[in-house]
């Protein structure tokens, strides 16, 4: 008895005795919410990728923009957040219900072609982090098409989840290495506080790139169903404020981080080719177990990303047709709801498998989701905006004026760069 | 060995597997008469109801043919007592701003027109009463959800018909040949096709977004037209998938005749 009862009481006699900071960093992450988890959830691999690709192409010159996407972003994921507490539903719901039903369907096919794109490129990661580990792509894909689908189907999800956020924690070395591989303090500064943007036609796609894979319209989806399943309610919204805002910037700051360590690594050598030079940026922590270590990184990410994508799609598309829609129903309670999950899976996989450059087709769904991110984030402002939706909690002058000004300034320049490519291929 | 004889003997007509095989062919063609007895049904209803998602947006004409505004809504009283509720009035929009007229004002026929009835009448303010239940605002695309709280689908299309001397709501088309036609080209709305009806009889109650706990809801209308509101059946989801036309003909068949009965 006592041999049993000596290491319990040794563990309470050491959680006692934590440091104070330990405890402060064991409260926050107790206290992790929807929004930390969903602007997380956007250094996927289409994430990693496109802020490596920057760093790569040019430098520290797109940090500035990134300082701007965050504001955006904050004030996204706030109506967001702010919808699903106050109206308890999530925002495939609310189209339904509050626009016409053409618009609503014409949402919702934009938002299934949006995260089609990025299971493509989530699928993509799959494939380059294993060939970096000596394993071809048309094994790797296939194998995790199946994994996906069986262990979502067979309800073995949510520990599976673990894992790959798990996995995914190793992205949290880019601080590290953003310090470690001496970048021009002085360059990032000025950056950061100043544009220093480039008026050519790469930078501006790749600046469409970034606002697609920051502001990506499937993280507004499943924030919103997030904040409804945990049961916010306006009483409760306060806190979930701070929680959207602060994880929509912490977010971003490793998003930063990991363009200001690559470009500090390989900056200016032109755009990536392959996904093992995006390694480098991690040497300065790793030394020669960086390419594995960003391998095994970007796996987790991928797979978490290719399995958390199209499972938001199919929420929200089975919300707006109202029919059952939850992982603990079996494959023939929510024939509708799983039917999407694996045909999204499907096309993403076989896109992915492809002949081509995997670099280049992840940032090519990146613009996509770009061109796609202002035209959802309309129906969120108008949403926000309505006192018959959200009454009192509808946006005030100030807030409409700002996320008007947000939304406005990210469809123009999709918009500029939309007509652009088009013109070009004329 | 000598060869096969081919005996007969009451209780052995078949072997195994001509039966099954006959029975497939039976089924096959009950299936086939079903199809047949339930295409006439639609057809039947599609000439005696009215679609609200037809209605919404046509244009509504005086005595004397000219356009006075296009209709945005229905609004039905919401009761306890009858099975249908009525149609109280429309919300007409005449380019700058809404308004209400009556029903008493109104003539209204299948699948899809309304007319005034005088070139002269009474339009009210638009102003919610507390049983008031704005058709397309409160009903149309909100979840629907079963006995058990579970799911279902949402309402594609409403329909009204001709009952005594007015205007009720019978039944939520839940089809998704219904979602297409409002999804597809305006004029093509007026051809109805009524497929998966649910009886407006067995709705009992508007529910909140979130179950607020209260068992005892009866047939409460308080919630009409908050975001998230939607309605519960007292049917449970399987049986709604197995709705036919016929169902909601014979409903509306049954109810006919005993008017015809009260009338005499």
């Amino acid at each position: 008895m006592s041999a049993v009862d000596t290491p319990a009481s040794g563990q309470n006699r050491r959680v006692a005795k934590l440091p104070r900071w330990l405890k402060a960093v064991l409260g926050l992450l107790a206290i992790l919410g929807p929004g930390l988890i969903s602007a997380n959830a956007g250094n996927d691999a289409g994430g990693i990728i496109t802020y490596a690709s920057a760093g790569a192409q040019f430098g520290y010159r797109t940090l500035f923009l990134m300082v701007l996407i965050t504001v955006a972003l904050v004030v996204v994921q706030e109506m967001c957040s702010r919808l699903g507490a106050y109206t308890g539903q999530g925002l495939g719901a609310l189209i339904r219900e509050q626009f016409p039903l053409r618009s609503g369907a014409a949402a919702m096919v934009l938002l299934f072609v949006a995260n089609a794109g990025l299971t493509v490129s989530e699928f993509a990661g799959v494939g380059a982090s294993m060939e970096l580990f000596g394993v071809s792509r048309y094994i790797a894909v296939p194998l995790a098409l199946i994994g996906i689908w069986a262990v979502t189907v067979l309800g073995t999800y949510s520990r599976a989840e673990r894992v790959f956020l798990v996995m995914g924690l190793v992205f949290l070395a880019y601080p590290i290495a953003a310090f470690l591989g001496h970048p021009h303090a002085g360059a990032v500064l000025s950056n950061l506080l100043w544009p220093h943007f480039l008026h050519s036609k790469a930078f501006l796609l790749l600046a469409v790139a970034l606002i697609g894979t920051t502001i990506t319209p499937y993280m507004q989806f499943y924030l919103t169903s997030a904040v409804v399943d945990k049961g916010v309610t306006p009483k409760t919204y306060k806190a979930e404020r701070i929680d959207t805002v602060n994880g929509a910037i912490l977010g971003d700051v490793v998003s930063i981080f990991i363009i200001i360590a690559t470009a500090a690594a390989i900056g200016g050598t032109g755009p990536l080719n392959n996904i093992g030079q995006a390694a480098a940026a991690l040497e300065p922590v790793a030394g020669a177990a960086a390419s594995h270590l960003f391998a095994f990184g970007l796996l987790g990410a991928s797979l978490l990303a290719a399995t958390v994508v199209p499972l938001s799609t199919s929420y929200a598309i089975s919300e707006t047709a109202g029919v059952e829609r939850s992982l603990s129903r079996k494959l023939r309670e929510a024939p509708f709801f799983y039917g999407i999950f694996t045909v999204q899976l499907v096309v993403g996989a076989a896109i992915a498998l492809l002949p081509g450059n995997a670099v280049e087709l992840v940032i090519h769904a990146q613009v996509l989701n770009g061109f796609i991110t202002p035209i959802l984030l309309t129906y969120i402002l108008i949403l926000a905006n309505r006192r018959s939706v959200l009454g009192d909690a509808a946006n005030g002058p100030v807030f409409r004026a700002v996320a008007t000004v947000c939304v406005a300034v990210v469809g123009c320049l999709s918009a500029f760069v939309l007509v652009q490519t088009v013109a070009g291929w004329l | 060995m000598g060869f096969n004889r081919v005996t007969w003997s009451p209780g052995h007509e078949r072997n195994p597997v001509e039966s099954s095989r006959f029975r497939e062919l039976a089924r096959l063609r009950r299936q086939r008469e079903t199809r047949a007895r339930e295409s006439t049904a639609a057809h039947a209803l599609a000439g005696s109801l009215m679609s609200l998602a037809a209605l919404l947006g046509s244009e509504v004409s005086d005595p004397d043919g000219r356009s006075v505004g296009r209709l945005r809504d229905v609004v039905v009283h919401w009761t306890t007592r009858g099975v249908y509720p009525r149609v109280k009035a429309i919300v007409l929009n005449s380019g700058k701003q809404d308004f209400v007229i009556g029903a008493r004002w109104l003539e209204a026929a299948p699948p899809a027109t309304v007319r005034l009835r005088s070139s002269r009448m009474y339009a009210g303010s638009v102003e919610r009463h507390p049983a008031d239940v704005v058709l397309a605002h409160d009903v149309l695309d909100r979840q629907l959800v079963d006995a058990g709280g579970v799911q279902i689908v949402r309402p594609a299309d409403l329909y009204l018909a001709r009952v005594r001397d007015g205007i009720e709501l019978v039944g939520i088309e839940v089809g998704t040949r219904a979602l297409l036609r409002r999804i597809g080209p305006k004029r093509l709305r007026t051809r109805l096709h009524p497929d998966r009806v649910i009886d407006w009889g067995s709705i009992t109650a508007f529910v909140p977004a979130w179950d607020d706990g209260d068992p005892h809801r009866g047939r409460r209308s308080d919630l009409a037209g908050r975001a998230g509101a939607g309605l519960a059946l007292d049917r449970t989801a399987g049986e709604v998938k197995r709705l036919k036309p016929s169902d909601i003909q014979a409903a509306l068949g049954e109810l006919q005749a005993k008017q015809g009965g009260d009338s005499a």
